[in-house]
């Protein structure tokens, strides 16, 4: 069906992917792990003619090829489902299935409305999906959203009349539990439409839905196996070329101290967007893990707790005193931190270089009186880029042009430099990493704690949750529906929290 | 390497700058004489003041139609009030009024959550009425003009005028790069706004400022103006709204926000200056001045535009 020989591509500084090759065969789901940095990207672009190779061939059904650009693999018959989502917010989910194709419902750039609808819901069930095609876009939810952005590029790469090659570039990355599940159910009836390369930092994901998988590191491909017989340990060890410590969490020690200070934030029956009522305390040196499945509020509460939504009611008690936060601004001038899970809209500055995000939060510290001093603010950056071992060309390189997980310690770092911070909310601060950078960030979460940070968390798994978490509070439509309390000492099981999630 | 190749770029629009003078210059030398450049950089001088208050906007990503109408009224205000009390405490007056005419657009636009280009649209039209009004559409002579006079002389043959412009321009450079809230906060709420606000930059108080900024340099460009010609006109200034948008976009500030800097506002100020008057001086055909005009104002704007740091050109 598709297939990759010996392909090479160098970036300034870098070879990206050093002879890489690689098949997809007829209706299979090809699985393709790697840490960050390992060349899957740069391999998936290629495929998808966002990139060119400086060297080797692509082969579809048989034939060589070459892309000019994304818009001519579209028209052979390979589409990508980009990490950001492509539709258009306000267009039907019928329009924007077509959008940009020419079918029977589409001639000319013209619509034809019975059509288009009738061909967007057989395109819709063809997949599992029950939407209804007449649906503004933004009403959805991501979930949704990002399922029917599958359903358009099957939908494009199937109208040259071949059988489609559809790359789904870490499609799960932001979901949670149950929408993971439908889209891999997804996958599964798209193996039966064409052929799917699917891309995944959860090894577990791609062992359940993929047939083959190879594992690329370093921009080579050093492992390819049959889903079947093969364990997780196996991948992984393949994947980071060693051998993985088991608590990759890191020490849970608890740093809990049972003193009987007041909470240094305390929600108190916090109404705000879908959150209708939540409470809970965070202690110094307690990480405060909230689990819940989206549209179960723990985002909204959490952006209420640093003043970035409204509060519709209820009250946010500091250290014993009632606070109004007006503004993130507020929030921050009382010693809280927030990193978000949108990295890249909220967390990092884009256009900003490294030593400016880092000093954002807190210029005071980088400031000799009231106007900034170079020397200050860099030996603030450098000490913070050494401490979080940031890996960047210098203090003034662009944050864009970093990798994931170091923009993510970037983000980290600009609320670590602040003084007095007290409370860190992290909403999902491992998204998205590579396990190394994913471990470096559980690491530092335990280090903040440990020095008597108070932590609340949102994670991406139960696991990751429960293991990093010391007291765990359970959300579910928009009401706390489960409380384990640290200093108790006992942690739930992942059934037990699962229970009162859903 | 990137930093040379970035330095370069920054260099652009001081180059074309310097191209453009050398072909004014060569097909009329006497653009070179002491006269003649004493007579640039008066012309640059309200329109860099005028500039350099719509840049901080632009770098937040917004835009101020109205600076130009509010130095319009201030000239007005200046020629009738001048005479009738204190002369420095009358001027003071009249930049605090300017002033607050800039951050009542950043109010409006801030909490009313209007779009800023719509907001000091109305203010345009809004101010222009009332100057219409003070003045009774016509231009008034400055009757007392002994506090502005020196702005209208010069110092070592250089017209204070621009003197105070190249001031202005070193005061702004300082504070976009040493106060937090304008070399973090400008910059970050220009770049990445959301970004900005999740970190706890107070982005409307920034947002404020920087028009509060405009009318203040408003308010200084009347003050220039007012000198100039001895006379308060309630429209002459308006003419001004457009050329120095020209010469933010010119001197390499993004009009998308996040990238700028004073320096680049000044050699913008001064190509559109040499632009303006040396299709005269160069002796274009008065009908085709426009043609011209608009001619060289897109290449220049071509040329210079920093695309480095921009991912998307609106």
């Amino acid at each position: 069906m598709f297939r990759a020989e010996g392909v090479m591509k160098d970036f300034p500084g870098t070879r990206a992917l050093k002879g890489v090759s690689m098949d997809v065969r007829v209706h299979e789901v090809v699985g393709l792990v790697g840490e960050n940095g390992s060349g899957k990207s740069t391999l998936l672009r290629i495929a998808a003619g966002v990139l060119r190779p400086d060297s080797g061939k692509l082969f579809l059904r048989g034939k060589r090829v070459s892309f000019n650009s994304a818009r001519d693999a579209l028209r052979q018959g390979i589409g990508m489902v980009f990490q950001e989502q492509s539709l258009i917010p306000g267009l039907t989910v019928a329009e924007n299935i077509f959008f940009g194709a020419e079918t029977a419902a589409v001639r000319h750039g013209v619509y034809h409305w019975r059509q288009l609808y009738r061909e967007a819901k057989e395109a819709l069930s063809l997949l599992g999906l029950d939407v209804n095609p007449h649906s503004i876009t933004e009403s959805l939810t991501f979930a949704e959203q990002q399922k029917v952005e599958i359903v358009k590029v099957m939908q494009t790469t199937r109208a040259g009349g071949g059988e489609p090659l559809v790359i789904l570039d870490e499609p799960t990355a932001v979901l949670d539990g149950r929408d993971v599940e439908m889209l891999l159910e997804q996958v599964r009836r798209l193996r039966e439409v064409g052929s799917v390369i699917f891309v995944s930092h959860r090894v577990d994901e791609v062992l359940s839905v993929a047939d083959r998988v190879y594992v690329l590191r370093d921009g080579d491909c050093v492992f390819e196996c049959d889903a079947g017989g093969t364990s997780r340990d196996d991948l992984v060890k393949e994947m980071v070329g060693r051998e993985v410590v088991a608590a990759r969490y890191g020490a849970s020690q608890s740093a809990l101290v049972n003193d009987g200070a007041p909470p240094l934030l305390e929600a108190r029956s916090v109404k705000s967007g879908i959150c209708k009522s939540g409470s809970l305390r965070v202690h110094k040196g307690e990480v405060v893990g909230i689990a819940g499945v989206v549209g179960s509020g723990k985002e909204d509460l959490c952006r209420a707790l640093f003043g970035a939504a409204e509060l519709g009611g209820g009250e946010i008690v500091l250290e014993g005193r009632r606070a109004r936060f007006r503004s993130p601004a507020d929030a921050a001038k009382a010693g809280i931190g927030y990193v978000p899970s949108n990295r890249r809209v909220e967390g990092i500055a884009s256009g900003l270089d490294v030593a400016e995000n880092i000093v954002l939060a807190a210029p005071r510290e980088a400031c000799w009186g009231p106007v900034l001093s170079s020397k200050r603010w860099g030996e603030l950056v450098k000490h913070w880029i050494k401490q979080l071992r940031i890996i960047t060309s210098g203090l003034h390189a662009p944050v864009e042009h970093l990798s994931g997980g170091n923009q993510q310690k970037v983000v980290l770092a600009k609320w670590l430099a602040k003084s007095g911070l007290r409370v860190l909310i992290l909403d999902h601060p491992a998204r998205g990493l590579d396990i190394g950078a994913k471990e470096e960030v559980y690491r530092a979460i335990r280090q903040l704690a440990s020095r008597g940070m108070g932590i609340v968390l949102l994670a991406d798994t139960l696991d990751e949750l429960i293991a990093l978490s010391d007291t765990v509070v359970v959300m579910r439509d928009g009401i706390v529906s489960g409380h384990w309390d640290g200093r108790q000492g006992k942690k739930p099981s992942e059934a037990e929290v699962t229970g009162l999630m859903v | 390497m990137a930093q040379v190749g970035s330095l370069l770029r920054r260099l652009v629009p001081l180059a074309m700058l310097v191209a453009m003078i050398g072909i004014v210059g060569g097909v009329k030398p006497l653009f070179f004489s002491v006269y003649s450049l004493q007579t640039q950089l008066s012309a640059a001088a309200p329109l860099l003041l005028l500039a350099l208050g719509e840049a901080g906007v632009i770098l937040l990503g917004g835009i101020d139609l109205s600076n130009a109408t509010v130095a319009a009224l201030a000239t007005v205000l200046l020629a009738e009030w001048l005479g009738h009390g204190p002369g420095a405490g009358i001027v003071a007056a009249v930049v605090l009024m300017t002033t607050c005419m800039g951050a009542i657009n950043g109010v409006v636009a801030v909490w009313g959550q209007v779009p800023s280009f719509i907001v000091t649209l109305g203010a345009m039209g809004l101010w222009a009425g009332v100057a219409l009004v003070a003045s009774n559409d016509s231009t008034i002579s400055v009757n007392d003009p002994q506090a502005i006079n020196w702005f209208g002389g010069m110092s070592a043959g250089v017209p204070n005028a621009f003197l105070v412009g190249l001031v202005a321009v070193a005061v702004a450079a300082f504070v976009l790069r040493k106060v937090p809230g304008a070399r973090l906060g400008m910059y970050a709420i220009g770049a990445a706004e959301s970004a900005a606000r999740m970190s706890g930059v107070r982005v409307g108080v920034v947002r404020v400022a920087a028009f509060a900024g405009a009318g203040l340099f408003a308010g200084l460009a009347a003050v220039v103006l007012a000198a100039q010609d001895l006379s308060g006109d309630p429209t002459a200034a308006s003419s001004l709204l457009l050329p120095c948008i020209a010469a933010v976009v010119v001197g390499g500030n993004a009009i998308t926000g996040g990238v700028g800097g004073a320096w680049r506002v000044l050699v913008g100020a001064l190509i559109i200056t040499v632009l303006d008057n040396g299709i005269a001086i160069v002796g274009v055909n008065p009908l085709a001045e426009q043609i011209v005009y608009g001619g060289v104002l897109l290449v220049a704007a071509g040329v210079t535009v920093d695309r480095s740091r921009v991912r998307f050109v609106k």
